[in-house]
């Protein structure tokens, strides 16, 4: 073969081969485009097959199709895989042979070129070279400077930053109590129309200093406890004063509760009004006063609207509070700012918020104390309600840096009692029951189910039975304690022996809290599902599975079970060991808090409204 | 010979008689297709999630793939010294270009495709490094041949490993289509990145950081044909490059290369590209596309340059300036290069935003979190990592320094030559200047 025929063969081949490389390559790049414009897990095929199913669960027929719908998108998808992994390679063999002839064509195309004067510009290159390599190796040498010149040693900053990163200790131990004088302080007129910012209220700092608490033992510190403004057990009742009503138990005792409505519709809706801010704490009742909070990266406010007419009587910020954040923590969407809900004693209404600010204002508006706890270190958001018993505000502050639970004095805001607790963080709210004539503040976390003492904070007791991420508060009824938690376990515990009575693992609460009540345990799963046991075996009775997501708690009021679902759909069973719906109603938008009962009426909060349900 | 091959220069292909379209069209087509090879491999990185319904499926369980059997391992090296025995008879005994061609088409497939790249010469500087500072860590006899074997074959006999041997070298001179001379400059200014390369390599390694040889090897990619997108556009823009202006990796980037460099210098066996006497005739003046043929000195112009022996002794009292400025700016820099470092990361992320702490989506404060490490051991362990590359940046810097230094001073070096010569340290021992020298043996 002559150099003629290498020149034309190699040509040939490297067109062709060219060509080859094009095509593969052309056909990769449509399937490349085909996969990423086709989304298989996203079709709206397989999404419109998935609604319907929804509705109908138990059309056998339906899911066959779901199934093989989902089979041919796996068998399509996969077979642009096997395309794209053949292609490839395919196209690297190609790419080789190019390479390959082009360069025997180049090789016996080459010629020799004519031979150059040599070293003309040697002397001037070399001088060039110099310049080069002094001005590359200046410029090194500054961007590194510069670099470094611009780079922080955060280490060296550790020591200062762990004080202020062990805030929430810190905080807690130096109490500021802000004492609201009057010629000092600019408050928050009641008004009919318009809420009135509250201003800077001077602080007097009063420091109370703890001794360190071991994190093996639980540890309970006392002061004396201020004058007392407690509330009586029928008072509670009347009202609705916390998270699931009096002692955050779920029972209302309130009288003509509806049934029927349509939020959207209007139809049984007494008023409407939308919330300033989101949150997605509960409304709470006292008198003729409801009570929430909203909360956004700026500002968190506490709002009082009169629960017949719906109108805005006040409105209080949470500001100016010494050692709340400059920017609020990170915190989920599902869980937001202003999650737990407040609780009030009927003098004053407090607020917690994610930042760990506490705050007080009286029933008119007016700011009383305030304080920060110390940032909650808590990576959805902190999200335990408030609840008062006794002169006391109650607080659970289970984190990631290990739980505590402390006592607030309602009228000064000074920690009463701080008990820290062998737990990890939770998202669950406390629960106060009576036991043998003396209130217990009943808790749950991981690992632990635990019953306080009210007046001390003494850890009366504790069973190590619960783990994971709890949300769910606990049920308490007839001497015993319901506690649950998706992935974990439910377990009913005798509070006075703590022997677990029964445990079961198949239904299991995310984010709603458990109703015990007279013989029947009530859980509503996060997937829609909501089931009755009972109390004392642990018996299944009945289920219903509707397939809504459900964060909201369910509420036993006028021999009814109220259940509202995350798609603002409430549902109504009769508090019975057989399954009885008695009614579902829409309420036209969103919601996750648990409804507020007072007589004949429901107060709903909406994803943005606030609802009272009624005739 | 030369009429031989001028003849074909305006050859008729298929009737076209415009050559210069033809060719840029081939390297369209080149270019396309190896865009296109980028695409295709970034799209494998999609997965499809698992059923939300009972299938009856049973899922395999997960199962890590053994590490190579010994005796594979030993294979390899034993490859690898055949390899470089060829690579050296090639260049040095029967001086054939074909022979070392074809050798790197086998360097690409074996160490190349076939062991994914790994183990390879180049990431074994890294771990020889390691082994000398962390005293946990223990190289295993093969990465310690990768790394000596070649370095004292080119002590002997040059850079034959970088001829046939290296398959990153393969893969950039398979695709040297139309190489161009770079201005001596800028080779001279461009061959600083290497050495600092190198520094920052070892000192990464040295610290337990790191290996950023690997991390960063362009062509690794290819070689698994699964690689990050980017660095799959990183290795095609090597190739792409490295049509025109040959083995740009290998000439500006490979910190291996350094030490080859270095040991070449002093090979007494070198590729020569006459077999006997030079002639003198300038065929191969223009033959490497590597720009490492050294022409013959003229002394004349020397003389007049003025570069001469006061320059020479200013720029050797310079170096040690040179070395103290690195060091200074290597201590100044530690802060900032021990960034890299995950666990100095990570203490200055936590410490400087403590509220990330409560980011889910943060999955490195998480699995901190979940570890249960106290953040004043993970703080401790940061400022002794950060202590080390106090000194690390220093000893790095003081050697960048120096190598500016010597870098400069060689620019007023001039050694007495008459012939035309492959530099020693430069050059590949690719052969392909030996097809331009007419001289018989």
């Amino acid at each position: 073969m002559n150099n003629q025929d290498k020149l034309k063969l190699s040509h040939n081949i490297a067109l062709i081969t060219g060509i080859f490389c094009a095509a593969v390559a052309l056909l990769l790049l449509l399937n490349f485009w085909q996969i990423t414009k086709t989304d298989p897990i996203e079709s709206k095929a397989l999404e419109a097959l998935v609604q319907r199913l929804k509705d109908d669960r138990n059309n056998e027929e339906l899911k066959e199709e779901i199934r093989n719908f989902d089979l041919l998108a796996r068998k399509a998808y996969f077979n642009s895989q096997w395309q794209v992994e053949t292609g490839a390679y395919m196209l690297l063999f190609g790419a080789i042979v190019l390479a390959f002839v082009l360069r025997v064509y180049y090789a016996a195309k080459s010629k020799i070129e004519e031979p150059e004067k040599v070293l003309e510009n040697e002397i001037a290159s070399r001088i060039i070279a110099q310049k080069g390599i002094v001005i590359v190796g200046a410029a090194v040498m500054v961007l590194a400077l510069l670099a470094s010149y611009l780079s922080v040693n955060q280490l060296k900053s550790y020591d200062a930053n762990a004080l202020v990163a062990e805030n929430e200790t810190t905080a807690d131990e130096a109490v500021e109590v802000i004492n609201v004088a009057p010629e000092q302080t600019a408050i928050n007129e009641v008004s009919e129309e318009v809420a009135v910012n509250e201003t800077t209220a001077s602080e007097n700092v009063t420091e109370v200093q703890s001794e360190d608490a071991s994190p093996e033992t639980p540890v309970t510190e006392t002061k004396p406890a201020a004058a007392s403004s407690g509330m009586t057990l029928a008072e509670l009742q009347k009202n609705h004063n916390s998270f699931r009503g009096p002692l955050a138990q779920g029972v209302i005792m309130h009288k003509n509760i509806p049934t029927e409505w349509d939020g959207a519709g209007g139809t049984n809706v007494v008023w409407k009004v939308e919330v300033p801010k989101h949150g997605f704490n509960s409304p709470i009742i006292w008198g003729d006063k409801l009570f929430v909070a909203g909360a956004d990266n700026t500002t968190r406010e506490v709002y009082c609207y009169n629960r017949n007419d719906g109108k805005l009587l006040w409105t209080g910020v949470a500001d100016n509070i010494s050692g709340s954040p400059t920017t609020p923590p990170r915190v989920t969407d599902d869980t937001g700012l202003a999650a737990p809900t407040l609780t009030t004693d009927g003098k004053a209404v407090f607020a917690i918020f994610a930042t760990g600010d506490v705050i007080a204002f009286d029933m008119n508006g007016k700011r009383l104390w305030a304080r920060n706890l110390g940032v909650p270190d808590n990576h959805y958001g902190h999200s335990s309600s408030l609840i008062s018993w006794n002169g006391k505000l109650l607080v659970q502050y289970d984190t990631n840096r290990g739980g505590k639970v402390m006592a607030l004095d309602n009228k000064s805001g000074e920690t009463v009692w701080e008990t820290q607790r062998n737990s990890k963080i939770s998202w669950a709210s406390p629960v106060l029951a009576e036991v043998d004539g003396k209130y217990q503040l009943l808790l749950t976390a991981d690992p632990i189910v635990a019953g306080y003492d009210v007046e001390t904070g003494e850890e009366l007791w504790s069973v190590e039975c619960m783990m994971g991420e709890v949300g769910p508060s606990v049920g308490y009824a007839d001497g015993i304690v319901v506690a649950a938690n998706e992935y974990a376990r439910m377990v009913a515990i005798d509070i006075r022996t703590q022997e677990v009575l029964w445990e079961d693992d198949f239904y299991l609460p995310e984010a709603s809290s458990i109703l015990a009540h007279d013989g029947l345990v009530f859980v509503a799963t996060s997937y829609g599902v909501f089931v009755c046991y009972d109390l004392k075996e642990g018996e299944l009775l009945w289920e219903d599975d509707f397939g809504s997501p459900v964060y909201s708690s369910p509420v036993f009021a006028d021999g009814k079970v109220y259940l509202m679902d995350n798609d603002g759909v409430m549902r109504i069973y009769e508090f019975s060991r057989e399954l009885k719906k008695v009614g579902e109603n829409e309420l036209g938008e969103m919601s996750g808090p648990t409804p507020a009962f007072a007589d004949g009426r429901i107060y709903i909060r909406g994803e943005n409204d606030l609802f009272c349900i009624g005739k | 010979m030369r009429n031989q091959l001028n003849q074909n220069k305006n050859q008729n292909c298929f009737g076209l008689r415009i050559p210069d379209i033809r060719h840029k069209l081939k390297y369209l087509l080149f270019t396309f297709a190896f865009f296109l090879f980028t695409f295709n491999l970034s799209a494998q990185k999609q997965r499809f999630p698992k059923p939300e319904f009972d299938t009856g499926y049973t899922q395999p369980t997960p199962v890590t793939p053994e590490p190579r059997a010994l005796a594979m391992e030993y294979f390899d090296v034993l490859v690898l010294l055949l390899v470089l025995a060829a690579a050296t008879y090639f260049a040095l005994k029967s001086r054939s270009r074909q022979g070392i061609l074809w050798l790197s088409v086998f360097t690409l497939v074996y160490f190349g495709f076939y062991r994914n790249g790994c183990i390879c010469s180049i990431g074994a500087i890294q771990n020889v490094t390691l082994t000398f500072f962390d005293p946990a860590y223990a190289i295993s006899l093969t990465a310690l041949l990768f790394f000596v074997i070649p370095l004292v074959v080119t002590l002997f006999f040059g850079r034959t490993f970088c001829a046939g041997a290296c398959p990153l070298g393969a893969i950039q001179d398979l695709v040297v289509v139309k190489p161009i001379s770079l201005p001596k400059w800028l080779n001279k200014t461009l061959g600083l990145i290497p050495y600092l390369y190198l520094s920052l390599a070892v000192l990464f390694a040295a610290t337990g950081t790191d290996f950023i040889i690997c991390r960063y090897d362009p062509f690794v990619g290819i070689f698994r044909m699964d690689a990050k997108f980017l660095m799959i556009v990183l290795g095609i823009a090597f190739l792409l490059m490295g049509m025109f202006v040959a083995r740009p990796y290998c000439r500006f980037l490979c910190p291996y290369g350094v030490l080859l460099s270095w040991m070449s210098r002093f090979s007494s066996r070198h590729l020569t590209i006459t077999p006997s006497k030079c002639i003198q005739c300038k065929l191969c003046t223009h033959s490497c596309p590597f720009d490492a043929i050294d022409f013959p000195t003229n002394e004349k112009e020397v003389v007049k340059s003025g570069l001469g022996p006061k320059r020479f002794i200013t720029y050797a009292l310079v170096i040690p300036l040179w070395i103290a400025l690195g060091v200074f700016v290597g201590a100044k820099s530690h802060t900032f290069l021990s960034k890299a470092n995950q666990d100095v990361y990570l203490a200055e992320l936590l410490i400087a935003h403590p509220e990330l702490r409560n980011d889910p989506d943060n999955i490195d404060v998480q699995t901190f979190l979940a570890s249960g490490k106290p953040m004043e051991q993970l703080v401790s362990e940061a400022t002794a990592i950060r202590e080390k590359f106090y000194i690390g940046s220093m000893i790095a810097g003081g050697f960048m320094g120096l190598v500016i230094g010597m870098t400069l001073l060689n620019t007023v070096v001039f050694r007495k030559r008459q012939d035309y010569e492959p530099h020693k340290g430069n050059c590949f021992s690719c052969a392909r200047c030996v097809d331009y020298c007419p001289v018989e043996k």
